[in-house]
């Protein structure tokens, strides 16, 4: 099978004429400094604000009130040592990696609809063993991330050469888990997984025509799903609150337009962590999960919410950079495919806080209340180190020019 | 602000070496690749145009919007409670109570804080007197976290409930909250429901002096304004803002609250007994015109008003109006007597029948011609007598005297649902109408009315308008007095006196009612037996079947006004009312320890 050819060795010819991999990190610097600093702010805003999002709850149910950071404070210390093991592992393994944990991601998914799978709020998506919980999507999408990028290099570099063939099978791979998230439904993860996909399809280089018609495809297969009523009422509901937020503002729109409240009563400043009320008052439901961004918009302001932004931004930047850095395409599709990963997630995350976006449920990635988000973000960040951390050897990754 | 880097324009012409393949393969199917450099360049481009539009809208949110939604946030976090104010005590004119107020429980939730609905309704249900299905389904509804599961709890009951152990956390229940609220309390349960009136569902005045003193009772709810805790309870240190409540007034009834239950318990029994549709009984104190009891049957309870039909919920004493029959010609007779045309011993041959207007008059017991005297005419109740009679004034005068009697003029009591009564205008009056009128056809009147005609004869010929109201007492302890009832000369006190004497020949030998006597005292009454105006067929059907007067004769104090209404065993007015005037009457005579004056029963000649 082409998918566990060894990667070929390419001579290096490193681009000097490239202005970003002529920037700093020539071969010296193991870790990327920016990428790491703001990923572990982020994960230390997260714990606070998840602290300051369940604190008020647990006390008013009568648990320990520091049960659930402690959880997440877990899940962080496991994803860093995940994401420091993969940093360090050796770049050529992770296409030997790669297949298995597609299988085992899709099989993961498989497994929600077995007897050890459970329904959440309204989702059939996690799976429950021997007291663990976990939420196979996360590392769905981190698979995927893998899958597309091996697929696609794999033949780009083989024969240099794209036909339908590869366009149908990179569409196949990430069919998979889509029909699979789809059964469960996750809408939000559904999304995520296709950004993924068209993320990797245009950075490969995939033929504009090939890329327009997979949009007018997706465009249609939505509306068709939308038309023969193949999303359940919630979901088409969320989107009739987003389309007109004044919908029934204490039923169907309620999460959005509490969202929205919280974060407006925040202003600049905010209202200083874990003094915020309508936080305190737990007006918003899921806030230490989805609707975490509502708590830094209320209790930190515009300057926490902004900064929060901001540090997702450089995390996107960094990650954008290393995958034009990156050692050859697979390690530019791999970081590509993470960058479009976060990158979506981040601003279908804040965006429905905002009002930008409809309400579905994913988490805000490293911030939100979740184990197997955290795991699969903080390895996910490992792969990014890695294929930096690769881009200062020998090899090197250049575009391939059209030819005219 | 992300990852924008200068970007050369020039294209690096270096191409991918990769030995052993082909060069340049990429139109080999005519598939033109993209530059993928270019395109991640163009991605992060749109990520930056991303980032600077979330920050964008963020400041917008904050910044520009964030005063609207920071009020909105402080106006759902604060919830304002209504504190009820006390609701006045209604009393009667002893000071016993007839309505009163007692502290309850308005129970709610907030349905995110409950975790298991089921198992909650499950503990709950029995305790709330609900059905646990619903309650489950109350209590579930998130994301509302107010919804009101229970009105009316007591007290005692809602510790209870508070008390309850959650067995999921082995803690009380969270999330079950109470407001405090008030439940109205009838102690004699259908004593003088229909005055009183009922508090609905929601807690609004829905009828009687409840609806008519509305204001007076309710007082003024208090607010309490205070910022929700994460556990939806009060925060202390928020500054609690708010009104304090007024309470309502106590208010005192001129209701006899034992003669009222006497005349309750005689109209019922005599509703149940003749299979009436319905029956009145008005006791009336005939020097202030202070309304002693106000009975209909069949009644409701107040403490339950949902059970009762509007009909029985309603005040007939006011609200029903009927054409009363010969208990009219009291009101004839001393018209007649003051316009100074008759007197009680004046002669009238008075024929079987008599032709007015193409109409043909009957007495209701055929008779021979006879002669008798204007008393015979009155005591016997003859139609045909009171016509030759009247024939003495003019319609005009008739007019007037029903005017000042009070009849289709309002009652004064203001009650709710009160109804005037029917007059026609004098310029609308047919042929008939002044021949019918004389003896209680071709016009309306309640019962209240009714007993107002004897009230006024009894009082020298001075109508005191009907009051219920006494008193009420206002939050500083003031008595406060409602304004001094309409006081109307009629007629002379000599036309009374003489009217009093005539009337007591109803009851007497010879008289339509002989079987009212109540012993040691004289009365006077008359009787009345109407055909009913039926409002369905627009017919006559069925019988208005009453008893009006007073006693003692000789010292008028107490007046009784009994009306029956389509009484299926029996019609005749004396057969009907009679009894129950009786026992009414002598109830209310000795209750007021009104002694009887011994004097004989004046007697007049009824015929010559």
């Amino acid at each position: 099978m082409t998918l566990l050819r060894p990667a070929p060795r390419v001579p290096a010819a490193r681009s000097a004429l490239d202005p970003i991999t002529a920037l700093p990190s020539r071969g010296s610097s193991r870790l990327d400094p920016v990428l790491v600093v703001a990923v572990l702010l982020l994960c230390a805003a997260g714990s606070v604000l998840v602290y300051s999002a369940t604190k008020p709850r647990l006390q008013a149910a009568g648990s320990d009130p520091e049960s659930l950071i402690l959880r997440h404070l877990v899940s962080i210390a496991l994803g860093l040592a995940l994401a420091g093991a993969l940093a360090g592992s050796d770049y050529r393994r992770l296409r030997m990696y790669t297949p298995p944990v597609y299988l085992v991601a899709v099989g993961g998914l498989a497994l929600v609809f077995s007897p050890l799978g459970a329904t959440v709020n309204g989702s059939h998506s996690w799976i429950f063993v021997g007291g663990f919980s976990a939420q196979p999507v996360e590392f769905a999408k981190l698979a995927l991330c893998l899958g597309l990028a091996l697929l696609l290099a794999e033949r780009r570099e083989g024969t240099g050469v794209f036909s339908h063939h590869e366009v149908f099978l990179a569409v196949g791979l990430a069919a998979i888990p889509v029909g699979l998230v789809a059964l469960q439904p996750d809408l939000g993860s559904i999304m995520v997984l296709v950004a993924v996909l068209a993320g990797v399809l245009v950075v490969a280089a995939v033929p504009a025509r090939w890329i327009v018609g997979l949009a007018v495809t997706a465009l249609l297969g939505a509306f068709v799903a939308v038309q023969a009523n193949l999303l359940s009422e919630y979901q088409v509901d969320r989107f009739a609150a987003f389309a007109n937020p004044a919908l029934d503002p204490d039923g169907v729109g309620y999460n959005a337009n509490q969202a929205r409240i919280a974060i407006g009563s925040g202003r600049l400043t905010g209202t200083g962590l874990f003094h915020g009320t309508q936080t305190g008052g737990q007006f918003v439901p899921e806030q230490h999960t989805d609707f975490i961004f509502t708590v830094a918009g209320e209790e930190t302001g515009f300057l926490g919410a902004g900064t929060l932004v901001v540090l997702f931004a450089l995390l996107v930047w960094r990650g954008a950079l290393i995958a034009r850095r990156a050692p050859d395409l697979f390690g530019a599709l791999v970081a590509t495919a993470v960058v479009c990963w976060f990158g979506f997630q981040v601003f279908e995350n804040v965006g429905m806080t905002l009002g930008l976006m409809p309400i579905t449920g994913l988490p805000l990635p490293f911030v939100s209340y979740g184990g197997t988000a955290m795991l699969a973000n903080l390895a996910a960040v490992g792969l990014l180190l890695n294929i930096h951390a690769a881009s200062g050897s020998s090899r090197a990754w250049r575009p391939i020019r059209r030819e005219l | 602000m992300t990852g924008r880097r200068p970007q050369p324009a020039r294209r690096p012409a270096a191409r991918r070496p990769s030995p052993g393949r082909r060069p340049a393969p990429q139109n080999k199917r005519g598939n033109k690749l993209g530059n993928p450099g270019r395109r991640l360049h163009a991605a992060l481009m749109i990520l930056s145009l991303v980032s600077v539009l979330m920050v964008g809208r963020l400041f917008q949110v904050q910044g520009f919007e964030a005063s609207s939604y920071a009020s909105v946030a402080q106006n759902e976090r604060l919830r304002t409670v209504t504190v009820p104010a006390n609701r006045g005590v209604i009393l009667d004119r002893d000071g016993d109570v007839l309505a009163r107020s007692v502290e309850a429980r308005t129970v709610t939730a907030d349905p995110t804080l409950i975790a298991d609905p089921v198992a909650y309704a499950h503990l709950l249900a029995s305790k709330l007197n609900l059905d646990e299905t619903e309650l489950a389904a109350k209590l579930g509804e998130r994301p509302r976290r107010y919804v009101i599961l229970a009105h009316n709890i007591d007290p005692e009951q809602w510790r209870d409930i508070a008390a309850t152990v959650d067995p999921g956390t082995g803690k009380p229940i969270s999330g079950i909250f109470a407001e405090v609220s008030s439940q109205r309390v009838y102690p004699a349960d259908t004593l003088a429901a229909n005055v009183l009136g009922f508090l609905n569902a929601s807690g609004a005045a829905g009828g009687g002096i409840e609806r008519e003193f509305d204001e007076l009772l309710s007082g003024k709810d208090g607010q309490q304004t205070y910022e929700r805790s994460s556990s939806g309870g009060k925060i202390a240190t928020a500054g609690i803002r708010g009104s304090e409540p007024v309470s309502g007034q106590d208010l005192q009834l001129t209701i006899d609250r034992d003669i009222q239950y006497s005349a309750q318990q005689a109209i019922a029994a005599k509703v149940r007994e003749t299979k009436a549709e319905s029956g009145t009984v008005i006791v009336q104190d005939i020097r202030t015109g202070e309304i002693l009891a106000m009975a209909t049957a069949p009644t409701f309870d107040p403490n339950n008003p949902g059970k009762g039909s509007d009909e029985n919920r309603g005040n007939r004493a006011v609200s029903q109006i009927y054409e009363p029959g010969s208990i009219t010609k009291a009101l004839t007779m001393s018209a007649l007597i003051e316009q100074g045309v008759v007197t009680p011993r004046s002669e009238f041959t008075v024929p079987g029948e008599l032709r007015r207007s193409g109409q043909v008059l009957n007495d209701s017991d055929p008779h021979g011609t006879e002669r008798w005297t204007l008393a015979g005419i009155l005591a016997k109740s003859s139609n045909i007598g009171t016509v030759l009679a009247t024939d003495r004034i003019s319609s005009q005068l008739l007019f007037d005297y029903l005017k000042k009697f009070g009849i289709a003029e309002p009652s004064g009591l203001g009650f709710p649902g009160e109804s005037r009564g029917l007059l026609p205008k004098l310029d609308s009056w047919t042929g008939t109408t002044r021949y019918t009128l004389p003896f209680g056809q071709g016009f309306a009147l309640n019962t209240v009315q009714a007993a107002s005609i004897y009230q006024t004869i009894g009082n020298g010929g001075v109508r005191i308008a009907p009051t219920l109201v006494k008193s009420w007492t206002d939050k500083d302890g003031v008595v406060h007095t409602p304004a001094a009832p309409a006081v109307t000369p009629v007629v002379s006190a000599a036309t009374a006196t003489t009217v009093g004497k005539m009337l007591e020949q109803v009851t007497g030998p010879g008289g339509t009612a002989p079987h009212v006597q109540i012993a040691g005292y004289r009365v006077a009454g008359k009787t009345g037996t109407a055909q009913f105006a039926d409002s369905e067929c627009k017919c006559y059907r069925g019988y208005t079947a009453s008893f009006a007067g007073f006693a003692p004769a000789d010292d008028p104090r107490i007046v009784v006004s009994v009306t029956l209404q389509k009484p299926v065993n029996g019609h005749y007015g004396g057969m009907l009312g009679g009894p129950v005037f009786v026992e009414v009457m002598t109830f209310a005579l000795r209750t007021l320890g009104i002694r009887p004056t011994g004097a004989k029963p004046a007697r007049l000649p009824l015929d010559w």
